[in-house]
């Protein structure tokens, strides 16, 4: 828990306690599994989640109002760890801790590229000043891999609404990101490839 | 288009969830119809509708950065679990599957049977007390028992066990397979049960005794698997509940997932496991070993007339059973394979081995063997033609009439009769005179522990969770130790033996009078059967001594402990575990007696001790930690302190849990290191967590409750908060006042500790008073307040320092006179304890300043205030 968090976490404007105690937990968690179990080792982002929620459950009760809301804050710092580990990667070329949770390079790759990785998520901040479900959902569902089924459970409300919110929020985006850009036609640069899905 | 300012999107947004919940062939009339009303945003959301195709056949941000499920369920060949990597399955039952493991940290030590248990650990809860479990069963150490290395949980949730690996025949195949004779399986059977015996004097029930878990080696060695194991793999074992109603349905669950063909009816009926449950799962592996067939016979067939066999249906003799084979050949087949006839194998079986099997078997557990060695020792008798103890049936009766007698509680029966009949037992044994004098001890000492457990394990609050019917406990310890007493008197071994144990579970239950009673006699008792010198009286001394220190008598306590341990640094050399806990005591009643030095010599020698007998990693050694740490911090070595409490939190968390009452008091501790290193914000809130422990698990009115206040106290002092800390106090006092009378010394420290807050806030009148009150106590036992019962060194108030403390109220009520008179008392006690109590009596000469001053007498003022430059 000693350990510097990693380069960038001050620019998130959300660094207040809680941020940092859940990054730090998640930090140490995920670097926890990669010594015990080596890359790609299979670890679930749930799995992830919920021992990061027991955790801070244990140490700070009274933080989250629920499982949901919980989720969703611990999602938006999973994204933290995501773009902090591109970062570094981007500049250091490997080491990066996130083979750990199986997002490896190429992994990584094939659903984005790393410029258009942080393009999403700077916008996606901007998104949750707006209407912060729609962020909250596209954490979950983008960065955490949560199926629309999975998140609609979290919620409490039909897997159809958690989909068109998918659709707004990934459409607000991609306007956000394409009208943001000097000249046209760069869109295929950000996109990810159809069939990228999941890993092995 | 231009981008949408978030002005515009919030607009926008709802129309949004409209257009998608509308098929595509009819966006077109929508939007007209919003055209009709505002165009500008009819053509905005036409842009965005459009861009939404794009977005779709592009794909933008499908997939998803991470997963969050598994996807691969990787081959568990492999996988490293603790120090232990899977190589192969070697087997798969209703509990788990077993897999052959080796060692892969380096160290050498072959391989091990990793059980991954199929149960489902609900919460962290769950986890932690899997893990204790696990602690204990692995200290079961014995030849015959495989040794359960390891109990962990992996970082997917599943549970497994690390286990001894062991290669051999379940025993009944091994008995056929070889053609065991009668005698031969009766020495093999005696072989099980001497590990049984052993498991049940460390209070623990295998549960589960079956051929499967008995395996014979090639060389024919009996061992014991998964002793204690059916109870970790209990499903709803890891999420208890209280309400009974509940904990019945996961009773009835586990009962069907039981293979009942070993269960005891008990088992079957939801009642109570105890050493009996063993006792009858021993009766059934003896008669399938000598008899070929299990006693339910027919019954077997199908699971419910099992079941009704096992609890209704008494089982026909062994003997008969051979008649109950359906062919002549079968019988004839099971005979040869006893190497003999079957008119041979019925001679055998009939009379005694009939008595013995039928007496395993009883429905009624208070009607079997109370004890495991009593079903040897009767076997052993009809080895030696001896009678056996299985057919003279008075016995029987007069345990049922102990128990009408005794047995107010039904759930205390199962002790009753352990100790009813362990005494008759004790009668019986005096009549048998021609035995080897060093087995006979053996056996006594055994049967004496086997009898007590009963015992313990009923009444001994540490041992189990408080159960109601806890004075129908005690009157049966009365009676019991009555009966020592006086029916013993020409077996001094036996009675020594009996009262140390009787002594100590009356020390447990707190009733110190009668716990020093039966011990000075279970001294004098050990002394005359063992010599003065032994083990047995050392223990006798060590507990002696416990028990001093526990009531306050420290002078006493040290002289006791002091002999205990040099008898047993004499005869177990100086570095032994029961060196260590003697010095532990000794080191606790020096540091009561405010010799910190000694104490520190002593605890550390027992550190020492333990971290190369036990390990670093043991329960023990944590202890032994916290009380060094505890020295050094009075002492003023907080670093020192503080480094040995992260080693002991740390050795707490891993051997006791997360949730235990030591862990937490290794919290505490550091957090009174924190306040005295001027971190008071973490302290307060790490001392909040402890309390709110330890009020969930001792209750809002236990004395440690107390002890956790009056710190707290000191960290709001501290940050200036007095009326938290003055509320804290009041708190303190009233429990201590509830839970130790109103006389002890531990009243008086809080109480005088909330005068000084009244002080702060500005209230003589009533620091007067509680300082007053303060006085009184602490004139009872004038001597230091115990050290270790301290939290903070200023707590040791002396009588000097609390009249000092009274002078300054009534200096600032004015009341000169009398001020002075106290004023110079206190500095006159003061003065006594040179050069110790300097700090208090410099507070004391310049309260003496300050009221020369305000009653306008400057030249005593001067003088006083020329001391203050010393």
């Amino acid at each position: 828990m000693n350990e510097p968090f990693g380069d960038g976490v001050d620019e998130h404007s959300a660094a207040d306690a809680l941020f940092i105690s859940l990054y730090a937990e998640l930090h140490r968690l995920a670097r926890r599994e990669l010594n015990r179990r080596g890359p790609l080792g299979g670890l679930g982002v749930t799995t992830l989640l919920h021992e990061a929620y027991l955790s801070i459950s244990d140490k700070d009760g009274t933080a989250f109002a629920d499982h949901a809301r919980f989720m969703a804050y611990a999602a938006r710092v999973m994204r933290g760890l995501i773009i902090d580990d591109v970062r570094r990667r981007r500049s250091e070329k490997r080491g990066g801790l996130f083979h750990i949770t199986s997002l490896d390079t190429e992994l990584a790759g094939n659903v984005a590229s790393p410029n258009a990785l942080l393009q999403i998520s700077d916008t996606l901040d901007e998104l949750a000043e707006i209407e912060p479900e729609l962020a909250e959902i596209i954490d979950l569902k983008f960065f955490c891999g949560f199926s629309f089924a999975e998140i609609a459970a979290m919620r409490h409300v039909s897997e159809r609404t958690i989909q068109r919110s998918w659709e707004k929020g990934r459409l607000y985006l991609h306007h956000a990101i394409d009208s943001a850009r000097p000249a046209a036609g760069g869109m295929r640069s950000t996109s990810a490839t159809a069939n990228a899905a999941h890993h092995p | 288009m231009p981008p949408i300012t978030p002005d515009r999107w919030r607009i926008l947004s709802p129309y949004l969830d409209e257009a998608l919940d509308i098929a595509a062939d009819q966006r077109p009339a929508w939007l007209a119809s919003i055209s009709e009303r505002d165009a500008a945003l009819a053509t905005d959301l036409k842009a965005m509708l459009a861009e939404h195709e794009v977005v779709n056949q592009a794909g933008f941000m499908d997939g998803a950065v991470l997963d969050s499920q598994i996807t691969h369920t990787p081959s568990l060949t492999g996988q490293v679990l603790g120090a232990y990597r899977l190589v192969s399955q070697i087997g798969e039952g209703g509990s788990g599957s077993v897999w052959l493991a080796e060692r892969c940290d380096g160290r050498f030590e072959g391989q091990a049977a990793v059980k991954l248990l199929n149960v489902a650990l609900i919460n962290r809860a769950g986890e932690e007390r899997f893990r204790r479990e696990g602690t204990i069963l692995a200290r079961l150490r014995h030849p015959r028992i495989a040794h359960l290395i390891d109990a962990g949980v992996s970082k997917t949730g599943q549970p497994y066990l690390v286990l001894e690996h062991v290669d051999g025949q379940c025993i009944d195949d091994f008995c056929e397979k070889r053609s065991l004779g009668i005698e031969a399986r009766l020495r093999l059977f005696l072989d099980v049960l001497e590990a049984v015996a052993h498991a049940h004097a460390n209070l623990i029930v295998h549960r589960d005794i079956k051929p499967a878990n008995v395996l014979v080696s090639v060389n024919g060695d009996v061992k014991l698997l998964d002793f204690g194991i059916a109870k970790l793999v209990e499903p709803g074992a890891y999420t208890y509940n209280a309400d009974s109603a509940e904990s019945g349905t996961v009773t009835r669950e586990v009962r069907r997932a039981m293979t009942p063909e070993y269960a005891a009816p008990e088992q079957l009926a939801g009642g109570a496991v105890t050493t009996a449950t063993d006792v009858y799962a021993l009766g059934v592996l003896l008669y399938v070993l000598l008899s070929g067939q299990h006693p339910a016979g027919e019954a077997l067939s199908s699971r419910a007339t099992l079941i009704r066999a096992i609890v209704e249906t008494e089982p026909p003799r062994v003997s008969a059973a051979i008649d109950r084979m359906t062919s002549g050949l079968a019988v004839t087949r099971h005979a040869a394979q006893c190497g003999t006839t079957a008119i041979g194998l019925r001679r055998a079986l009939r009379g005694d081995l009939d008595a013995i099997v039928a007496k395993a078997l009883k429905k009624n557990a208070s009607e079997r063997y109370a004890t495991v060695t009593a079903l040897a020792d009767d076997i052993r008798r009809y080895q030696r033609h001896e009678p056996i103890s299985a057919r003279p049936y008075t016995l029987r009766d007069r345990t049922a009439r102990f128990v009408r007698r005794h047995a107010a509680g039904v759930a205390m029966s199962a002790a009753v009769v352990l100790l009813g009949s362990g005494l008759l037992a004790v009668h019986t044994s005096r009549l048998s005179t021609e035995r080897d004098r060093a087995q006979h001890e053996a056996e006594k000492a055994l049967k004496v522990s086997e009898l007590l457990m009963g015992l313990l394990t009923s009444a001994d609050p540490y041992a189990i969770r408080q159960q109601s019917g806890e004075p129908t406990v005690r009157a049966l310890l009365d009676t019991g130790a009555n009966q020592v007493q006086l029916d013993m008197i020409d077996q001094p071994e036996l009675q020594a033996e009996m009262l140390t144990m009787m002594g100590r579970t009356y020390e447990r239950l707190g009733e110190h009078e009668k716990a020093r009673q039966l011990l000075e006699q279970a001294l004098v008792s050990g002394r005359k059967a063992f010599g003065p010198e032994h083990v047995r009286v050392a223990r006798t001394l060590d507990y002696l001594g416990a028990m001093l220190a526990n009531k306050g008598d420290n002078a006493t306590a040290a002289r006791t402990l002091e002999q205990a341990l040099e008898m047993r640094r004499k005869l177990l050399g100086t570095e032994h575990a029961d060196v260590a806990v003697t010095l532990v005591e000794l080191g606790r009643v020096y540091q009561d007696q405010g010799l910190n030095d000694r104490a520190e010599g002593l605890h550390r020698e027992a550190l020492n001790i333990r971290r190369k007998v036990l390990g670093d990693n043991h329960m023990e050694t944590a202890v032994s930690q916290s009380d060094l740490a505890s020295v050094l911090r009075l002492n003023g070595d907080l670093a020192g302190a503080e480094a040995l409490l992260h080693l002991s939190l740390e050795t707490n968390r891993k051997t006791r849990g997360e949730d235990h009452l030591n862990t937490f008091m290794t919290l505490h501790d550091l957090a009174l290191i924190a306040t005295a290193k001027g971190n008071t914000r973490s302290a307060e809130s790490v001392l909040r967590q402890v309390l709110a422990h330890q009020r969930r698990t001792l209750g809002d009115r236990h004395r440690i409750v107390a002890a956790t206040l009056n710190s707290l106290a000191h960290v709001l002092v501290d940050q200036q908060r007095h009326d938290e800390a003055a509320s804290a106090l009041q708190d303190a006092a009233g429990i201590a006042r509830a839970a130790l009378g109103r006389d002890n010394q531990l009243v008086a420290v809080y109480t005088i500790n909330l005068a000084s807050v009244r002080l702060a806030q500005k209230d003589p009148a009533a620091a007067e008073a509680l300082l007053r009150e303060g006085l009184r106590i602490r004139a009872l036992a004038p001597s230091l307040v115990p050290s270790r019962r301290r939290t903070f060194p200023q707590d040791d108030w002396s009588v000097g320092a609390t009249k000092s403390l009274l002078g300054a109220s009534l200096v600032a009520l004015a009341r000169h006179d009398e001020a002075e008179a106290v004023l110079l008392d206190a500095r006159r006690d003061l003065e006594s304890l040179r050069p110790f109590r300097d700090a208090d009596m410099k507070a004391t000469v310049a309260r003496l300043v300050d009221l020369y001053v305000a009653w306008g007498k400057p030249d005593a003022a001067a003088t006083y205030r020329a001391l203050l430059q010393f």
